[in-house]
């Protein structure tokens, strides 16, 4: 059997290389997909520290647990996944040490948020696209846990709400409740920023 | 309009809606001025966020982020990984798994069976009858349990019982991990809870 050529190989021949217990194929892995890996524990969790860990235990479970993976989706995908549960997990473990969060009373007592018109926003406009990505950013950095984790995984990820709602542990109907006060909030924030901007 | 509306329009828009419901939600969309605004709102945040996150990027090396990594795997897998590799595979691993405490709690008992020999042991000697001559115990052919320094000469006689010592302490250590590496329930976390 030929020997491989990691530098080169794609990632399926370098995760069953992976697969047999050989280190150096996984390694390879790592330094292709770490910067991804951090930053969606990054966007997750917003500090970079804690993303760190994170994002190095993810590659730890993903080692340990890579005899699992069936090839069905692509690796990197998977170890995202990985990384977001752990994310969620860490999130959780850090808010069962805080009180109920005011997102939470809000939406259980219908919100306070009010429609905002379309005029006020329109985001393909003036900014150039990084720009908006920073707005975006700072924007999202505003929002509870809850509402920045449920539009992580539906926006960036494009998970589905049945999904998002196994990832978090809770109902559809909540997700689908968190998702809208979030994307309300977002907006909110972003015609904020974007008067402060005009200011 | 109705909270339970709005979210259906929300569901519609991100192609969550059961096709049953979905002609109902355009029509509110299409004759209803307060649904029609709510879902050109949804549209343009959703417009707004295809554009991506702002890339964030590792400031760590390669080589001392995968060395973190690597010191991380190393440390949680010193048994799987580095001490059984032959013994743990197939269904030979998982007949080990049971056959190593067993045959240790099996040793341990004869070992305590010894122990209740070696404890008559002295009394004999002392009372056997003066003249008998006990032969010094030679490296060739030590004698089997009657020996007066009984802790030292037991681990000469048994170099069974270190063993059997090592194979129990770590099999309760690591909670039966001294099964087969490929056994994901040997994995000392779930994903869903890596808490440690």
């Amino acid at each position: 059997m030929a020997k491989l050529d990691i530098p080169n190989a794609a990632d399926d021949e370098l995760v069953r290389s992976a697969q047999k217990g050989n280190m150096a194929p996984y390694e390879e892995l790592v330094h292709r997909h770490r910067d991804k890996i951090y930053a969606r524990a990054f966007s997750m969790l917003r500090n970079e520290e804690e993303a760190l860990d994170v994002s190095q235990e993810a590659w730890v479970k993903g080692w340990q647990r890579l005899k699992q993976f069936q090839h069905n989706s692509s690796f990197t995908t998977w170890m995202t996944r990985i990384c977001i549960n752990l994310c969620l997990d860490f999130l959780r473990k850090r808010q069962r040490q805080q009180t109920d969060s005011l997102d939470q009373m809000e939406e259980e007592t219908g919100g306070v948020e009010r429609r905002m018109d379309v005029e006020d926003y329109n985001p393909t406009e003036e900014m150039e696209r990084s720009e908006l990505r920073k707005e975006i950013d700072a924007a999202m950095e505003k929002l509870s846990y809850e509402h920045r984790t449920v539009l992580v995984l539906h926006e960036f990820e494009r998970m589905e709400y049945k999904e998002i709602a196994k990832s978090m542990q809770c109902s559809i109907g909540t997700v689908m409740s968190r998702l809208f006060y979030a994307r309300r909030r977002l907006a909110k924030i972003l015609i904020s920023l974007k008067k402060e901007r005009q200011n | 309009m109705k909270q339970e509306d709005r979210l259906k329009i929300q569901a519609w828009l991100d192609g969550e809606l059961a096709p049953q419901e979905s002609a109902r939600i355009a029509d509110l969309i299409d004759n209803d001025l307060e649904a029609k605004e709510l879902a050109d709102d949804l549209r343009a945040m959703q417009k707004a966020l295809e554009i991506g996150e702002k890339p964030v990027f590792l400031e760590d090396s390669r080589e001392f982020y995968w060395s973190q990594v690597e010191r991380q795997i190393e440390a949680e897998e010193p048994i799987t990984e580095n001490s059984q590799p032959e013994l743990v595979s197939g269904s030979l691993g998982d007949a080990l798994r049971w056959l190593i405490p067993v045959g240790s709690l099996a040793a341990i008992s004869a070992l305590m069976l010894n122990f209740d020999s070696i404890d008559t042991t002295p009394d004999l000697l002392e009372t056997s009858e003066p003249g008998i001559e006990i032969p010094p115990p030679s490296p060739a052919n030590p004698p089997s349990g009657r020996v007066e320094s009984s802790g030292t000469a037991l681990e000469e006689e048994s170099p069974v019982s270190p063993e059997v010592g090592v194979f129990s302490f770590e099999g309760t250590q690591n909670g039966g991990n001294l099964s087969s590496p490929e056994d994901p329930n040997t994995l000392p976390e779930s994903i869903e809870n890596p808490e440690r």
